[in-house]
C-alpha cells in the first residue's frame, strides 16, 4: 500500500474539543491517483499534513509505504518526506526570488541526492517536458506567470523522485485553459512514473481525469460536523 | 546552495537589507575608528619622549610639569634658578642635564630655548634621536631650528627671517620683531610635540628680552648690535631640565635628592610615571568613547534583528514551503543566523573599508592640528579580534529572530 490510515484522530492543540480528523481506516495502493473533494474546512489541509508527516496525529497509524511515520523521529521523518512525497500547492509553491533551476536544486538538496552535474540534466530535462522554456528557467518565480509557476511546481514535486504526489488545490488559481494543460501533463508524468497520486479539490470537473473519485466527508467522520 | 538561498532573501529585501546594512556599517566604522585612534594617541603619547629619566621644574603637580615641559601644553608656574642647573648637573650621578626655557612663541607654535645638547641628548619613541631634514643645530645667537609641522606648515625655508612673539598667544601684539632670528636648521618629523616646536639657544632668548621689564619692552630703549654682543647672555633662570643619568638605578635617589633641595622648592618627576598617570586621565574619556560606539553598535544589531524579525511574518509562506520540501525546523534557525552573519561580515567589511578611506584622507589633517600621528593600517590584531567580538555578537542577537523563524517552521498551517 502507498498510503494506509487506521484509527487515526487528530485535533489542534489550540482547540482541544475540535476534532478535526477521525479516519477508521483508508488505504491507497501503489500506483493509484484519487480524488478527493471536499468543502474547505472539512480538515483537508490536516489531512495532507498528516499523509506527509508535518503533522502526527493524536492516535492511530499512518503508514506511507509500509513505515509509520507516526512513529519515526523528527529527522527521518523530513528525510522521508523530502525523499519519498513530493507536493504542490494552490499557490506560493517556489520561493519567489530564486530562479525555476535554483528551486528544483534546492528541493533536491534536502533529499540524499548527491551528483550535482546529473541532477542539472535532469532538472532541465523535466522542466523541457513540462513545457516551461530555456529563456525562463533563470527568471526569478515571481517573475513568471502563475500557470508556468505551477508547472515548475511540479518538477520540484517530483525531481527527488517521489513515490507519493500530494496535490493540495494545484489548479484552483489557474484560468480553465491553464487548468486543462496542467492536469494533462501532471496525469502524464504521474502514469509514466508510476506515481501515487492524491488530489484534493473541490473543483469536481477534475474528477474525470481519475478512476478513484472520494468525497472527503466519506472518509473523515468529522467531516460532518466541523 | 543554502548561502545562496540565504544571499538571495536577502537581495529580494534590499530595501531594509540596505538600511540595516548602514547602520550597522557605521556602528562599526565608529567602533573600530575609535579604537583604533584611542589605540594611535595612547602610542603617540608614550612616543614622545624616551631616554630622559627625569624632568625637574619648580614645584608643581607632576602631570603640569609634564604637559608644559614635554607636550607644550599650559603654562609654567616658576621657573628655576641658574645656580640651581648648575648644581644638579655637576652632580656626579647626572650624566647629562638640558635646560628647557619656555613662555615665548611664533604664530601660535612654541619658542623652545635649550642648549645644543638639546639635539643630542633628546629621544622619542625607541631611543629614537632627533635628526636634522635640513641644515644643523644652532650655533649663533639669532640662530633658529624649526620643527617639521612648523616648517611645514609656514612654509619657511633654511636662511628664512622670523621674529619671536612675546608670550603664548596665537596673535601676539608684542613681537620681538626687532631682533629676527635666521633659520639654519628643520628637524625630520617625529609624530611628537618637537614637531611643533621652534628651538633656539638661551642666549637668543635672554638676547631679545634684553632690555624688557616686566613682559614689556622699554620704550625708547635701543640696544645696537654691538652693545648686544657685549653683553652678558647669561639666563638667569630657565623653565625646566631635563636629566640623563649615569645609571637607572640612581633614579629614584636622585629624585629625593632633588625634591628635597634646600634652596629652591623643586620636582623631579619620571616620564614614564607621568605619561602613564596622564593616560589614567585619559582613560575614562577613552573608555566613554569606546562605551558609546559599543552602545551604538549593540543598537545597530538590535537593528538587523528587528528587520529579521519582521521578515518572518513576510516569510511564512517560504517556511512552509521549505518545510514540506523536507527541511528541517532548525534549517530555518541556521537560515536566519546566516542572513544575520552576511550582514555583519558586510559590514565589516565595509565600515573597515570606510575608515581607512577616512584615515587617508584625515592623516594630514590630524597631524597638522593636533600633532597626532594616526597610522592608516588599523587591522592590527586588536581590532582583528573587535571585529571577531562584532560578529559573534551580532550572530548572538540573531538569535531572537532566529528562534522566532524555527518556532515558525515547527507550526503547521491549517
Amino acid at each position: 500500500m502507498a498510503i494506509d490510515l487506521l484509527n487515526v484522530r487528530f485535533h489542534y492543540p489550540q482547540q482541544p474539543n475540535h476534532e478535526v480528523l477521525n479516519i477508521p481506516l483508508w488505504t491507497l495502493p501503489v500506483g493509484e491517483q484519487v480524488f478527493i473533494h471536499g468543502p474547505s474546512g472539512g480538515g483537508k489541509s490536516t489531512l495532507l499534513s498528516v499523509l506527509s508527516g508535518l503533522l502526527i496525529p493524536d492516535e492511530g497509524q499512518v503508514s506511507i509505504f509500509g513505515q509509520r511515520l507516526d512513529q519515526m523521529p523528527n529527522r527521518r521523518r523530513n528525510q522521508f518526506r523530502a525523499n519519498h512525497i513530493g507536493y504542490v500547492f494552490q499557490q506560493f509553491n517556489l520561493i519567489p526570488y530564486l530562479n525555476a533551476l535554483d528551486n528544483i536544486q534546492l528541493a533536491s538538496r534536502f533529499a540524499q541526492r548527491k551528483k550535482a552535474p546529473v541532477l542539472l540534466g535532469d532538472i532541465k530535462k523535466l522542466l523541457t517536458d513540462l513545457n516551461i522554456s530555456a529563456s525562463d528557467w533563470h527568471k526569478p518565480a515571481r517573475a513568471l506567470s502563475i500557470g508556468q509557476q505551477q508547472r515548475v511546481a511540479i518538477a520540484r514535486a517530483l525531481i527527488n523522485k517521489p513515490e507519493l504526489l500530494i496535490a493540495d488545490e494545484p489548479t484552483s488559481s489557474l484560468d480553465p485553459f491553464n487548468k486543462e494543460a496542467f492536469m494533462a501533463l501532471l496525469m502524464s508524468m504521474v502514469s509514466e512514473n508510476g506515481i501515487s497520486l492524491v488530489f484534493v479539490s473541490h473543483d469536481l470537473s477534475l474528477s474525470h481525469y481519475f478512476n478513484r473519485v472520494e468525497s472527503l466527508n466519506v472518509i473523515n467522520r468529522c467531516g460532518d460536523s466541523p | 546552495m543554502f548561502a545562496k538561498l540565504a544571499l538571495q532573501s536577502l537581495l529580494d529585501r534590499k530595501g531594509s537589507v540596505v538600511l540595516s546594512l548602514m547602520a550597522m556599517t557605521v556602528s562599526i566604522f565608529v567602533l573600530l575608528g575609535v579604537e583604533h585612534i584611542r589605540h594611535q594617541t595612547k602610542e603617540n603619547f608614550s612616543n614622545t619622549v624616551s631616554g630622559v629619566d627625569l624632568v625637574v621644574g619648580a614645584r608643581t603637580g607632576s602631570l603640569n610639569l609634564l604637559l608644559y615641559s614635554i607636550f607644550r601644553i599650559g603654562a609654567p608656574t616658576n621657573n628655576i634658578s641658574w645656580e640651581t642647573y648648575e648644581a644638579i648637573a655637576s652632580n656626579a650621578k647626572v650624566k647629562w642635564a638640558v635646560p628647557l626655557s619656555l613662555g615665548d612663541s611664533h604664530k601660535g607654535f612654541r619658542v623652545l630655548g635649550t642648549t645644543g645638547d638639546y639635539f643630542d641628548y633628546f629621544s622619542y619613541a625607541n631611543q629614537q634621536h632627533l635628526n636634522f631634514a635640513k641644515g644643523q643645530a644652532f650655533h649663533q645667537v639669532f640662530d633658529v631650528v624649526l620643527g617639521a609641522q612648523v616648517a611645514k606648515k609656514l612654509g619657511y625655508q633654511l636662511g628664512d627671517k622670523l621674529a619671536l612673539a612675546h608670550g603664548i598667544a596665537a596673535t601676539s601684539f608684542s613681537l620681538h620683531d626687532d631682533r629676527p632670528f635666521t633659520v639654519v636648521g628643520i628637524l625630520a618629523p617625529t609624530g611628537t610635540p618637537v614637531d611643533q616646536t621652534l628651538h633656539v639657544s638661551l642666549q637668543g632668548l635672554e638676547a631679545i628680552h634684553i632690555d624688557w621689564q616686566q613682559g614689556v619692552k622699554m620704550p625708547g630703549s635701543t640696544i645696537t648690535q654691538a652693545e648686544l654682543e657685549k653683553a652678558k647672555l647669561q639666563p638667569k633662570s630657565v623653565t625646566a631640565l631635563i636629566l640623563g643619568l649615569e645609571s637607572k638605578m640612581t633614579t629614584f635617589r636622585v629624585q629625593r635628592a632633588i625634591n628635597q633641595y634646600k634652596q629652591e622648592p623643586l620636582l623631579a618627576i619620571l616620564p614614564g610615571v607621568a605619561l602613564s598617570e596622564l593616560w589614567q586621565m585619559m582613560g575614562v574619556i577613552e573608555n566613554t568613547l569606546l562605551l558609546v560606539s559599543a552602545l551604538v553598535f549593540i543598537a545597530a544589531c538590535l537593528g538587523v534583528s528587528a528587520m529579521l524579525l519582521s521578515s518572518i511574518r513576510e516569510r511564512q509562506h517560504e517556511i512552509q514551503l521549505l518545510r514540506v520540501i523536507g527541511a528541517p525546523a532548525y534549517f530555518l534557525f541556521f537560515l536566519i543566523e546566516l542572513e544575520a552573519l552576511f550582514i555583519a561580515l558586510l559590514s565589516c567589511v565595509l565600515g573597515a573599508g570606510l575608515l581607512s578611506v577616512c584615515l587617508v584622507f584625515l592623516q594630514n589633517y590630524l597631524l597638522g592640528h593636533f600633532g597626532l600621528h594616526i597610522g592608516s593600517n588599523f587591522l592590527t590584531g586588536n581590532n582583528l579580534s573587535l571585529m571577531l567580538a562584532v560578529i559573534c555578537a551580532s550572530v548572538l542577537v540573531a538569535i531572537i529572530p532566529a528562534l522566532s523563524g524555527y518556532r515558525q517552521a515547527r507550526i503547521v498551517k491549517r
